[in-house]
């Protein structure tokens, strides 16, 4: 039966529609998958070598211990990010004569094939063998293996099982985050350490093999839990559409704009009511740690601008970037009830532009909690944010005058290349290069004055947003056919 | 005369799906406009509504060529598919938008869905749904529904009476034949040839682009539909 079903998820992937980009995507997702497996092996045959490099002065069993968990953490969310729910479309096999048990450990089963399950087996076996055998002994070394194993299998089905339940309740998203930011801002200040706590636990279980064995029990545990999920909810209404009433909502502050906060209030139902733009703006909150990897100590006391700007333009204006590079793909299903009815293309831009402008400022109050590393942090964003209103939004608009491709906005955006195109693709480059040709030559004279220039386009954007709108709208109207002609070809 | 059609041509991968030398359409008049699948009538719809260009040719609505300028917007309104819906949003707030873009208050256009109660059997308003969990003869109903809500000149429907049940296609021909009056002119595409027959005073045939038929309708009307599409 099992063989039955992949054969099927193979048949469908093969016939799929849009062939060519889904085929295109998988290979390129393959060599990058092929690639990063090559890294991890070369990492875990010479882990020990790495561990000598990198840190000469410590314990190589003492920085090993401390990464297993560290990585574990790290794999967490990066499969809350990547892994995908294995759904198969099952429903034309729920009315068959096909033991639900059967399904149920099909979805289970299928969910195992990941290659995010073989990075860690590779990266940490090997060093297992080569140095923790000959020091602490067989049995410890087997334990290692279990732990392993057994949180590989913890990871996998933890991820599923969260992503099933938060699909269904968005509400426990949010304290889940707070968990990881608190997470992340222990070990920033270096309160708590996954690390030190990844060593102690392994110390001592290489001492103590047998208290490895709770490992295997905790993956169990979550496999199970996931299992009950499964087979409560394998019911068609569970699978397609929600329960709850919906019911109709209004955005009371937008009225002040006129027809174009109506557009822009039926924009905000577009992106809270359908998954995949859903999924791209949550994507935006996440990005705002995006900092974190780039402003250290030395950057901001040498006011080495430079290297900041690019992360100060990306988490400001991350919505503008990248919800924007889909426009007005995501409207592409109502497209052509847009163009019949009575709706002024001026309003509907103006409409786009108060979007952008509102996600924007959001995005930068958010950001300033930096400033709890340096007030400079602030002058940056703050630059870059009157560049992304001003500059950012009407290229990314201009561009949208010539994406002509659909997007389905209620399937997940994984690796979904639907939608992308040529022009998508090169959107974000004048928007993240640009506010570096300004600032370079101005910031030999003082990077202050480079942020000043950086600023400057940003403020006469905004005020010749009248001028742009009327661009945009001639630009529109030349090529509104070839859209909507676009947007009616699906997939 | 509110729609003057002049020369009108539109070709896809070579085919010709639309070739009109000239049609008008009379103010006050309601015309179905039939043809087997290919026939070009969405297509004409469509130029109609400035969805596409037409390669050559013009439609004139009220003396403006509808791709000059977008004034037909004021008086026109359409329902073609489910393309026109906004399917993230529940009926009422669909309602309310496109009442909203005629300048109706919310409190006209739920006084206005009053009078519909009838033809929504009870299915549409107040269920807790996003229009895109109707099913796709409800989503015709709301679509439909909302292209009247907007007193229109010029209506233009494609095909309204497929996938809706009997009581309602009994409903909405009621509908039709009572909105009749001097001012509005609608033109409605269907397959039925018995509820064209019996709604339109004027059929117009279409076979690969080309306008085969154009009567006035009578009791004889039928009968020569059904051999035309018989042979």
């Amino acid at each position: 039966m099992f063989s039955t079903f992949l054969r099927h998820q193979w048949t469908a992937f093969w016939r799929s529609r849009n062939k060519g980009a889904t085929i295109a995507a998988q290979v390129i997702m393959g060599i990058f998958a092929l690639y990063l497996l090559g890294v991890c092996l070369l990492v875990g045959f010479v882990m020990e070598d790495l561990i000598y490099k990198f840190m000469p002065d410590k314990d190589v069993f003492m920085v090993f211990n401390g990464m297993i968990l560290y990585y574990f953490a790290v794999d967490f969310i990066a499969r809350l990010q990547i892994q995908e729910l294995p759904t198969l479309s099952i429903v034309p096999y729920l009315h068959l004569n096909i033991p639900k048990r059967k399904l149920v450990s099909f979805l289970q089963f299928r969910s195992l094939l990941s290659v995010l399950n073989i990075f860690p087996l590779i990266i940490f076996f090997p060093f297992c063998f080569r140095n923790v055998w000959p020091e602490y002994g067989g049995f410890a070394c087997t334990t290692y293996l279990v732990v392993i194993f057994s949180l590989v299998i913890f990871n996998n089905y933890a991820a599923l099982y969260f992503k099933r339940v938060s699909a269904e309740n968005i509400k426990i998203v949010i304290p889940a985050i707070l968990v990881v930011a608190a997470l992340a801002g222990l070990e920033y200040l270096q309160l708590f350490s996954i690390a030190s706590f990844s060593d102690m636990l392994f110390s001592y279980i290489a001492v103590y093999p047998p208290v490895g064995l709770i490992f295997p029990v905790l993956a169990v545990v979550i496999f199970l839990l996931n299992d009950r999920y499964l087979k409560n909810n394998l019911y068609v209404e569970d699978l397609t559409a929600g329960e709850e009433k919906k019911s109709s909502t209004d955005y009371p502050f937008l009225d002040r704009f006129g027809a174009a906060g109506t557009l822009a209030a039926l924009e905000i139902k577009l992106i809270l009511r359908n998954r995949r733009p859903k999924a791209t703006v949550t994507k935006a909150l996440l990005l705002l740690f995006y900092g974190f990897l780039f402003y250290n100590r030395k950057v901001l006391e040498n006011n080495d601008f430079a290297k900041m700007l690019f992360a100060a333009v990306f988490m400001t204006g991350n919505t503008i970037l990248i919800y924007g590079q889909f426009m007005f793909g995501w409207q592409a299903a109502e497209f052509d009830g847009m163009l019949a009815n009575k709706v002024n293309i001026r309003d509907f831009f103006r409409a786009k532009f108060i979007l952008l402008t509102i996600s924007a400022s959001l995005l930068t109050v958010l950001t300033t909690f930096y400033s709890f590393l340096s007030w400079k942090i602030l002058a940056v964003h703050f630059a870059a944010y009157l560049y992304n209103i001003g500059v950012s939004n009407i290229l990314v608009l201009y561009f949208a005058t010539r994406n002509y491709k659909y997007i389905d906005i209620s399937k997940g955006a994984k690796f979904s290349w639907e939608g992308v195109s040529a022009s998508t693709m090169l959107l974000s480059l004048p928007v993240l290069l640009s506010p570096y040709i300004i600032y370079f030559p101005l910031s030999i004279i003082n990077p202050y004055i480079g942020l000043i220039g950086i600023a400057i386009p940003g403020i006469a954007g905004l005020f010749s947003r009248r001028y742009w709108i009327n661009f945009l709208v001639r630009e529109f109207e030349k090529r509104k056919h070839k859209i909507a002609a676009g947007f009616r070809e699906r997939s | 005369m509110i729609i003057e059609i002049n020369k009108l041509t539109k070709t896809y991968a070579g085919r010709k799906v639309t070739d009109i030398e000239k049609l008008t359409i009379n103010t006050g008049e309601t015309v179905g406009v039939i043809g087997n699948n290919g026939a070009g009538k969405t297509t004409l719809f469509r130029m109609l509504l400035d969805l596409i260009r037409p390669d050559s040719g013009e439609i004139v609505s009220k003396g403006v060529n509808v791709a000059e300028n977008d004034h037909w917007k004021n008086y026109t309104a359409s329902y073609l598919d489910e393309g026109y819906l906004i399917d993230y949003l529940t009926p009422e707030e669909y309602f309310i938008f496109i009442g909203g873009l005629q300048k109706m208050s919310v409190r006209q256009v739920m006084d206005y869905l009053q009078s519909y109660e009838e033809f929504f059997n009870g299915e549409i308003l107040d269920r807790g749904k996003y229009i895109r969990d109707f099913s796709k003869g409800n989503q015709n109903k709301i679509g439909i529904t909302a292209a009247l809500m907007q007193q229109p000149e010029l209506l233009v429907l494609d095909e309204p009476f497929a996938n809706l049940d009997p009581t309602t296609q009994i409903r909405l021909k009621a509908h039709l034949k009572s909105l009749k009056s001097g001012n509005l002119t609608t033109m409605i595409s269907s397959h039925d040839l018995n509820h064209v027959t019996d709604v339109c005073d004027r059929i117009i045939l279409f076979e690969k682009g080309r306008v085969i038929k154009d009567i006035y309708t009578n009791e004889n009307t039928l009968e020569e539909l059904e051999a035309y599409f018989s042979q």
